[in-house]
C-alpha cells in the first residue's frame, strides 16, 4: 500500500513525518505542497485535509493530519527500525518533549520565521490576491496566523516575547543534553526527529546564543542528527535555499 | 511505588484517577488543595519537565522515584506501562487518533474550559483570600507563564468580551467532537481508551459552564458520551476521591491560549 505525503519544505511540521518515514525506511509518494504560493488552500488540497494544514498522510483511506501523532503512526504502522524507546519512562519523555517543542518553542520562532521570512516573501504580491487567499482559509487560527505575517501586524512586544521564550528554550534543550545523551535519554528517538526539524536553525537565527562556545551539546546533538543518511535523504527534496541552510551543520574538515 | 499528587478530581486531575481506577492500580494519593494554592507551599517533586508544567497546573504522578508530568502523557504512561484492562485502540490508524485527539483537545479544551472554570469557581474564592498573603504567594511562582495564568485572573484580563470569545471558540472543538461521535460511540475506535477519558475530564463540566453550547438538544452525543462515563465504576470511584463533594467546581488555570491570536 503505498503511503502519500503531502508536504513542503523538509522543515517544522512538514519536515517531521518525512524524517520519520526515512528513518523507518518507508518510501513514500512525495506531494510538495507550496506553503508561500498557497497550495494548502486550493481546492485539490482540501479533497485530502479539509482544514488546509499540511503535511498530510495518506495510507489506504486513511488520511493523517496531526504531524506529531503522525510520526508515532510512522513508527506504529510500518516494519523497520523502533523510533520510540521501549522504556516507558524515556517515551514519556519523549512525548513530553514532541509536545514543549510543538507547542511552547515553535509558536515563537515560527513568529520570528514568518516576519522576517513567510511575510516578505509572500507580500509583494497585490493586497486583493492576499485578502482573497486568506479568505480561502479554512480554519480560523490559520486565518488569523497568515494575515498577521503578510501584513506584518507582529507588534514589537509580542516579538521580544517570542525572542524571551526562544532564548529560554535554547537555555533548558541545552541543560537537558547536558544530562541526557538524546531528547528522550539513551534512545535516537522521534523526539530528535521533531526537536531537530523545529529547531535546526536555532544556531543561524539566534548565533549569539546558541553556538559551539554556548551551547556545544546542542550543537553536537544537531550535528549527529545531521549526519544520519534519513536527515541526508529528506532534507536533498528541499527546493528552496531555506532548506539548504541546513548545510551549516557539515562539520568543518579539519574536525 | 506510585504516588499521584492531585487536587479535586476535575479536569487535568481526574484524567489519571480514572485511568489508575480502570486499571485497578494501588498508588498513594498525595492531595493538596488547589484553591489554596498548596502547589506552590508543599514539597511535590521538582524536575526540569515538572516545574516547566506545560499544562501550568496538573497532577503530578510519580513512579519508583521517577516524576512524569502532563496528563494526557501520564494517561499514555499508565495504559501503556501498568497491568490491567487494556486502555488503548487496537490498531495503529486508532492509536493515531488517540495521539491526535489527545494533541488537538488538549490545546482547545485544555485552554479554554479552564478560563471558564476559573472565572466562575476560581476568581470569587482568590477574591475572598488575604490579597497581600496570595501577592506574597504567587510572586514565587515560577515559570513567569505560570505566574501569569493566576495574576489574569486578578487583573481584569477576562472581560466578558474575552468570556464571550472563549465560548465562541469553545464552539470548534464542541463541533468536531459531536460529529466524531456519530461514528461510534468512542473518539478512537470502537473501544473505550485514554482518548475518551482525556475528553471527559473536560467535556463533562460544559453543561455547566456554556449551557446554551452544550446540552441534550444541541449536542446530545457529547451528553450521551458523558453519561456512559460518568456510569463507569472507576469513574465514580475517581470523582468519589472529592473532598468538597462538588470536584465539578473546583478549576485551575490550564494551557495558554495560543499566543497568534
Amino acid at each position: 500500500m503505498t503511503v502519500h505525503l503531502y508536504h513542503w519544505e523538509p522543515n517544522a511540521n512538514s519536515g517531521k513525518p518525512m524524517l520519520a518515514l526515512a528513518e523507518k525506511g518507508v518510501d513514500f509518494e512525495s506531494h510538495y505542497i507550496d506553503l508561500l504560493k498557497f497550495d494548502q488552500h486550493q481546492p485539490d488540497y482540501l479533497k485530502i485535509n479539509p482544514d488546509g494544514t499540511i503535511p498530510a498522510l495518506v495510507h489506504g483511506d486513511r488520511v493523517l493530519t496531526e504531524s506529531t501523532p503522525m510520526m508515532e503512526y510512522a513508527d506504529d504502522a510500518f516494519d523497520g527500525p523502533p523510533l520510540r524507546p521501549s522504556n516507558p519512562v524515556e517515551r514519556w519523555r519523549m512525548r513530553w518533549w514532541m509536545r514543549f517543542f510543538d507547542s511552547y518553542f515553535a509558536p515563537s520562532a515560527s513568529m520570528i520565521g514568518w516576519s522576517i521570512f513567510v511575510g516578505p516573501a509572500v507580500r509583494q504580491r497585490p493586497k486583493e490576491e492576499l485578502e482573497a487567499a486568506i479568505a480561502r482559509i479554512p480554519l480560523e487560527s490559520r486565518r488569523i496566523a497568515w494575515r498577521k505575517a503578510m501584513f506584518n501586524e507582529f507588534s514589537e512586544a509580542e516579538l521580544a516575547e517570542s525572542k524571551r521564550r526562544v532564548l529560554f528554550c535554547i537555555g533548558i534543550l541545552e541543560e537537558h543534553l547536558t544530562r541526557h545523551e538524546w531528547i528522550a535519554g539513551s534512545t535516537y528517538s522521534l523526539g530528535d526527529m521533531n526537536g531537530f526539524n523545529l529547531g535546526y536553525a536555532m544556531p543561524l537565527s539566534q548565533p549569539d546564543y546558541c553556538n559551539d562556545t554556548r551551547t556545544p551539546r546542542t550543537m553536537e546533538w544537531l550535528r549527529r542528527i545531521y549526519e544520519r543518511p534519513a536527515a541526508k535523504k529528506i532534507w536533498a527534496l528541499g527546493r528552496t535555499a531555506m532548506a539548504q541552510r541546513v548545510k551549516f551543520l557539515e562539520r568543518p574538515a579539519h574536525a | 511505588m506510585l504516588e499521584l499528587y492531585h487536587s479535586e478530581p476535575n479536569t487535568f486531575f481526574l484524567k489519571p484517577l480514572i485511568a489508575l481506577h480502570e486499571k485497578q492500580a494501588r498508588f498513594e494519593s498525595r492531595w493538596f488543595d488547589a484553591d489554596q494554592l498548596e502547589q506552590f507551599t508543599a514539597e511535590l517533586p521538582d524536575t526540569i519537565e515538572a516545574r516547566l508544567h506545560l499544562e501550568r497546573e496538573g497532577p503530578l504522578l510519580v513512579h519508583d522515584g521517577t516524576v512524569i508530568s502532563n496528563a494526557f502523557f501520564m494517561l499514555e504512561y499508565i495504559a501503556e506501562g501498568l497491568p490491567g484492562e487494556s486502555l488503548l485502540p487496537d490498531t495503529a490508524y486508532d492509536r493515531y487518533r488517540m495521539h491526535a485527539s489527545g494533541q488537538f483537545l488538549g490545546a482547545h479544551l485544555g485552554s479554554l474550559v479552564p478560563i471558564l472554570g476559573c472565572v466562575k469557581y476560581t476568581v470569587p474564592r482568590l477574591a475572598a483570600m488575604d490579597r497581600a498573603r496570595l501577592d506574597a504567594c504567587l510572586e514565587q511562582v515560577a515559570p513567569v507563564e505560570r505566574r501569569q495564568n493566576w495574576l489574569a485572573l486578578l487583573d481584569g484580563t477576562y472581560t466578558p468580551q474575552i468570556l464571550d470569545t472563549a465560548r465562541e471558540r469553545l464552539k470548534f472543538p464542541v463541533t468536531r467532537v459531536e460529529s466524531q461521535l456519530a461514528n461510534g460511540p468512542w473518539l478512537a475506535g470502537p473501544r473505550y481508551s485514554i482518548a475518551d477519558i482525556d475528553a471527559f475530564a473536560m467535556l463533562r463540566v460544559l453543561p455547566d459552564l456554556t449551557p446554551s453550547l452544550v446540552n441534550s438538544q444541541a449536542t446530545p452525543r457529547i451528553c450521551d458520551f458523558i453519561a456512559r462515563i460518568e456510569a463507569r465504576p472507576a469513574v465514580r470511584a475517581a470523582l468519589a476521591t472529592s473532598r468538597s463533594g462538588t470536584p465539578e467546581r473546583h478549576f485551575v488555570p490550564g494551557v495558554e491560549p495560543s499566543r497568534w491570536g
